[in-house]
């Protein structure tokens, strides 16, 4: 391919822990990108999903703007509904390097389904379950739970004076809907179903008293966690104070081995039988983990498709992703580069995990869905903070955010 | 909208006949004639108005009678029109009204706060004595300091084991949430204030350094005690400088989205989803572009009618007034 003169706009999102990593990897890919096809790689990064949200907005009004977007997986529903995206045939995969060349379950999220995708997964961060080997073995526990109920009580066995069982970030503005909604669709509800919203169904009550109770009834988590984000989670399990620390991905390495429990840790798959049950009900699912990551879009208003194209088929092939593993350790989701990573047993589960992702629902109404549940969360913080939820204001919350989110399922199209 | 103005005026000067019998409006007029007025050099800030004000306005109110969402973004030129339903929603299905009170009187009381404050630390440094400028400049450092900053730093030490709890633990006193439930009202406010004041105290400053010295000398020679010439011979200097502080700090107040956005996050505790929450969450999180401009324009409307009564009664917009005191 001779692009020579052309000039392909890539947008990233910013890597804050990263920031001089990222600047070199973008170097490195242009340079490579000019002796491949001699086209000019123009960079251009964002900073936060609200930033991203306008250049999208901005882009998609004047038809005008970067040829290739790299978005977060929940984003992708959104952004094929503005309806501004290349759709995949069988000619576009092929110029990527086909679809054979990606772990299967990461294209979960790439489209309604099967002949109408638009996004090509480039980076998979499966969710999954870090754990203080040292804290389990004095607590007389020998392998991390596999059932909700298992480590709910897990999370009492290991509270004792000066530490906690639990790491759970309930201030997080992304973490409890992924909780619920896992929680959920183990239980047989995806949330979203068909034309019907389904947060007021009894599965997903059941999830939100589990998730609020390790704290109000067990006590297995730190009071002040009603206050965190994730990333204080991560430094309370970092600090060795909790056995466990849901909802992480192997991002958090670096993290670790700086901290005092490096070589004491490990990460094993979310639970996945729902809370008060000890096998899955039929109909439920084995989601290990939403399905997260990044996916490459290309604009259709963009005149350099073949360029764009060429692209994404090199930053996804074996080589690159195996790099860009090494340098920000996120999973690839090529299946040859992931294959290479399996005999690394730190990283294994998070593989593991990734192949058992599933997709949040497919529709333009899901940010409103992921709103409505995280709401419910933060308007209990208070209830937390007093120790106990009653179960009727917790009901009135979950109406208010099904009457909330259905309205937005109505409008979807 | 001034040039237009300025284009009608020169257009009717034009269109009279240069011989017609003029009547005489003003005797006093001196210098530059109404006639002779060079109002093409208002071109240049009426320009401006319009690009920055006049057409992103004329977009909010034309977005708020479209159904515009992510679904009809890319072709809104030719997105449905739907008149009054986005408002009839904004008013009857979301929080808007709650919204518009907690952000108006959250802004009143702040700004009821902070006058005095600001008054009274323009006051204290209004004379010279050893250390002044240490004062003031300690005086500036919140205004000086970004809102995000601010935010942070007072989201950290407000944390539920953050160190203004463990300070009151140590006291014996139980504190409770600051960052969400009842109390994040009064959090928010706090914080406003403790970001806001200064902005008044530059403008009281600013007041005071116009008060005349021989006033000063008079008063002392009436024999007028430090209350009596602060009330009835300094503050009626003030009263333009304070006037237009209560105002401008009212509507930064209501404005200010950075710094509830970063103490409480988004979506943000029921107690402070104050209007640019509100805006924002419908914009960027649930992509109702439509929705939320009929949300920014009710709010438009019902912040502009207590403000147009203010600067009637303290006559701000009068310019014949403004000099005097």
């Amino acid at each position: 391919m001779d692009g020579s003169g052309k000039t392909l706009t890539v947008l990233f999102s910013t890597k804050p822990q990263y920031p001089d990593e990222q600047k070199a990897w973008f170097t490195k890919t242009a340079a490579d990108f000019k002796t491949l096809t001699g086209a000019t790689l123009q960079w251009e990064t964002y900073p936060t999903a609200n930033d991203e949200m306008t250049r999208i907005q901005t882009s998609v009004v004047s038809g005008t703007g970067p040829d290739v977007y790299g978005l977060g997986t929940t984003f992708t529903p959104t952004a094929y509904s503005t309806g501004a995206f290349v759709k995949l045939g069988d000619a576009e995969w092929n110029k990527v390097g086909g679809k054979d060349k990606f772990v299967p379950a990461t294209l979960g999220i790439s489209g309604p389904d099967a002949n109408n995708q638009i996004g090509i997964p480039f980076v998979s961060r499966p969710f999954v379950m870090a754990y203080n080997t040292e804290l389990l073995k004095a607590a007389g526990i020998e392998a991390p739970a596999t059932t909700w109920d298992e480590f709910a009580d897990h999370g009492k066995k290991m509270t004792k004076a000066g530490q906690y069982g639990l790491a759970i970030a309930y201030k997080d503005n992304f973490d409890p809907w992924k909780f619920i909604w896992g929680m959920s669709i183990q239980a047989g509800n995806p949330i979203i179903d068909g034309k019907k919203v389904r947060i007021d169904d009894p599965t997903v009550l059941a999830a939100y008293e589990a998730y609020f109770g390790w704290i109000t009834k067990d006590k297995s988590v730190d009071p002040a966690a009603i206050g965190w984000g994730n990333a204080q989670a991560l430094a309370a399990f970092a600090a060795g104070r909790a056995g466990y620390f849901p909802m992480t991905s192997p991002l958090s390495i670096p993290t670790l081995d700086k901290s005092v429990i490096k070589g004491k840790y490990k990460y094993a798959l979310l639970p996945l039988v729902p809370p008060g049950m000890t096998s899955r009900p039929s109909g439920g699912v084995e989601a290990a983990s939403i399905l997260s990551g990044d996916n490459l879009v290309v604009a259709d208003y963009s005149p350099n498709k073949d360029l764009a194209f060429a692209f994404i088929k090199m930053i996804t092939d074996t080589v690159a992703q195996a790099d860009y593993y090494k340098i920000f350790g996120e999973i690839p989701t090529n299946v040859e580069a992931a294959k290479a990573l399996q005999s690394d047993p730190l990283v294994a589960p998070a593989l593991d995990a990734a192949s058992k992702s599933v997709a949040t629902p497919f529709s333009g109404a899901w940010g409103d869905v992921q709103l409505a549940l995280t709401n419910i969360a933060v308007q209990t913080i208070p209830d937390l903070s007093a120790g106990s939820v009653s179960e009727a204001s917790l009901t009135g919350r979950i109406k208010d955010s099904q009457a909330k989110a259905q309205a937005a399922l109505d409008r979807a199209k | 909208m001034s040039s237009e103005i300025a284009g009608d005026t020169l257009r009717d000067e034009e269109s009279h006949p240069a011989g017609r019998p003029r009547v005489p409006k003003n005797k006093k007029r001196s210098g530059v004639t109404e006639r002779d007025r060079p109002l093409w050099l208002l071109a240049p800030g009426g320009f401006l108005i319009t690009v920055i004000i006049l057409v992103p306005l004329v977009l909010a109110l034309y977005m708020s009678v479209i159904d515009l969402d992510q679904y009809t973004l890319r072709k809104w030129l030719s997105t449905p029109f739907i008149g009054i339903e986005n408002f009839v929603e904004a008013i009857t299905k979301t929080e808007l009204l709650r919204s518009i009170w907690i952000s108006v009187s959250f802004a009143v009381i702040a700004t009821v706060v902070t006058v005095p404050l600001g008054v009274a630390a323009a006051v204290v440094t209004q004379n010279p004595y050893r250390g002044r400028a240490v004062v003031r400049a300690v005086f500036l450092v919140p205004y000086v300091l970004p809102s995000f900053v601010v935010a942070t730093v007072w989201r950290t030490m407000l944390q539920p084991d953050g160190i203004v709890n463990n300070i009151l633990h140590g006291a014996g006193i139980d504190p409770g949430l600051w960052l969400n439930g009842p109390m994040s009202y009064w959090t928010l406010i706090f914080v406003e204030i403790w970001a806001a004041w200064p902005f008044v105290y530059l403008l009281a400053l600013a007041g005071l350094q116009s008060v005349d010295h021989e006033v000063h000398e008079a008063a002392a020679i009436d024999g007028a005690l430090w209350w009596r010439k602060l009330r009835e011979v300094i503050f009626p200097y003030l009263r333009g400088p304070v006037s237009l502080a209560f105002l401008l700090g009212t509507l930064n107040h209501i404005n200010n989205f950075t710094l509830p956005f970063v103490l409480f996050g988004a979506p943000a505790p029921a107690d402070v989803n104050v209007l640019p929450i509100l805006v924002y969450v419908t914009s960027f999180q649930s992509f109702r572009f439509g929705l939320s401009a009929a949300m920014a324009v009710v709010s438009l409307i019902l912040i502009a009618i207590p403000l147009f009564i203010y600067l009637r009664a303290v006559k701000l917009d009068v310019s014949e007034d403004g000099g005097k005191k």
